[in-house]
């Protein structure tokens, strides 16, 4: 049976993939409080109890 | 050049075969990830991504697809795929709708009703059909390795983004706030409620395909694959509907247990577009929807510390290790689709996406977690997206899409 895929291109998609969530992580604030920088607001809990929907959308009745 | 891609697995059985590459892969990418959200969030977060993972292996062992499951009902009049879902919903509401309601600090995946909900999830409907599947069903078939699928998600990312922009415009137009059924009907009566409501879309259901065939197919009823012993279909599929709907439905409660909030899907395709649009220099924060607390702090913040992100690349990687675990990794793509499937995969991708942020999620975020939160904006978007997917259906032969 011969293989539907080429190993190098999953590879390179893969580290495409790994190489990118890594420039967003080391830019983030989560990475500079972890390095000991403060004064940095993290968003481990990213949730708004006051949003009307899962996307944080308020409410229609709120808006002008 | 290509070569044997299938490795025997041991002799005890014989015929089963694993991609080895494939499942190495994916164990790889799941310690590096794991190993990353580990180090630099928490530990909640690790389990979360494991959720993921496993979910990603139910919907590709399960063939738990949404989108398909519609299409039998409607172009073969077979209702097995529909009744799974309705079993799905009806068993996540017994469990969620009391959790909800007996824990401070869980949110419900509710949203409000109006234009923008009805035109959402009728564009989100269309998409499904030519985009080839939803939120869940577009990330576990490029997890499988489906190359139309990958376009279909780069595409449903940018009309996410298109979505977001829009957004307040269409939240502006005639709607009202979210209506938890709860709140009118009381936890038992919200539970009854939705109950009656899914035996009367299953009702619906079982006369299309008794009508049709003179009987019903009871396949989402088994309880045992009918080709190989339990442990195999275990690890290689498989599953039968039962196996999915219970991994489904507890991973579900399990996500809002752990997390706060039910499974959702299709915001981190918009954060993820939205950073790719600011890495290249646009400022976001000059679109209305991108101010809002949760965007503008998801969009701020890395993706490892952002729970659907997480979540996804979790899904993605348990449908990479299911497909390999099958032997089955892009074998979907080994006849190359031709131009028109591909345009139908971009045109899907952009309803899915701008579908997806007006109607306030896909399949997971909106009508899944939306009837387990007992949420009325889930039953409406669902009939405007099953409305929708009437006419994507009817739209598949032009794009060369056999139904």
């Amino acid at each position: 049976m011969q293989r539907a895929y080429s190993r190098t291109r999953i590879l390179l998609a893969l580290g495409v993939i790994l190489v990118l969530i890594m420039a967003d992580h080391l830019n983030s604030p989560t990475f500079a409080f972890n390095s000991g920088q403060g004064n940095v607001q993290t968003a481990l809990m990213q949730r708004d109890e006051s949003a009307c929907a899962p996307c944080g959308a308020p409410c229609p009745s709120t808006r002008d | 050049m290509a070569e044997a891609a299938a490795i025997q697995a041991g002799a005890s059985h014989p015929g089963w075969q694993i991609d080895r590459f494939v499942v190495t892969t994916a164990l790889a990418g799941f310690a590096l990830v794991g190993g990353l959200v580990w180090l630099e969030t928490a530990p909640f977060m690790v389990v979360l991504f494991a959720i993921g993972t496993v979910l990603g292996m139910a919907l590709y062992h399960g063939a738990f697809g949404f989108t398909a499951g519609w299409r039998n009902l409607v172009v073969k009049k077979r209702g097995a795929g529909m009744r799974a879902q309705l079993l799905l919903f009806g068993l996540s509401s017994l469990i969620m709708v009391p959790m909800l309601h007996s824990q401070a600090g869980l949110i419900g995946a509710v949203a409000p009703v109006g234009t923008s909900l009805v035109v959402g999830s009728f564009l989100f409907g269309i998409g499904m059909q030519l985009g080839g599947g939803c939120g869940s069903g577009t990330l576990f078939t490029v997890g499988a390795g489906n190359i139309r699928m990958v376009v279909t998600l780069v595409f449903f990312i940018v009309g996410t983004v298109i979505g977001s922009m829009h957004l307040p415009w269409w939240l502006d137009q005639p709607g009202f706030d979210p209506v938890p059924l709860v709140n009118t009907l009381g936890v038992s009566g919200a539970i009854i409620a939705q109950l009656v409501g899914l035996g009367l879309v299953a009702w619906w259901v079982n006369r299309i395909e008794r009508r049709a065939h003179g009987s019903i197919q009871r396949n989402e009823l088994l309880w045992k694959s009918q080709s190989h012993g339990v442990l195999r279909t275990l690890v290689s599929g498989r599953w039968p509907f039962t196996w999915a709907i219970l991994i489904l439905a507890a991973g579900n409660a399990l996500t809002l247990a752990i997390s706060g909030a039910p499974w959702s899907i299709t915001f981190a395709f918009n954060v993820w577009g939205a950073k790719a649009l600011e890495a290249v220099g646009v400022n976001m924060s000059q679109f209305e929807f991108w101010t809002w607390d949760y965007p503008a702090i998801a969009l701020k913040d890395s993706v490892l510390t952002h729970i659907p992100s997480v979540m996804n690349f979790g899904l993605l990687l348990g449908a990479m290790l299911a497909a390999g675990l099958a032997n089955k990794f892009n074998e979907a793509s080994r006849n190359r689709p031709e131009a028109r499937q591909f345009m139908a995969a971009v045109v899907g991708g952009l309803l899915l996406g701008y579908g997806a942020r007006l109607g306030f999620g896909c399949n997971i975020g909106a009508l899944f977690s939306g009837i387990a939160s007992a949420s009325l904006h889930a039953w409406i978007w669902f009939a405007c997206a099953f409305a929708g997917s009437l006419i994507g259906i009817r739209l598949r032969p032009f794009f060369r899409l056999p139904n």
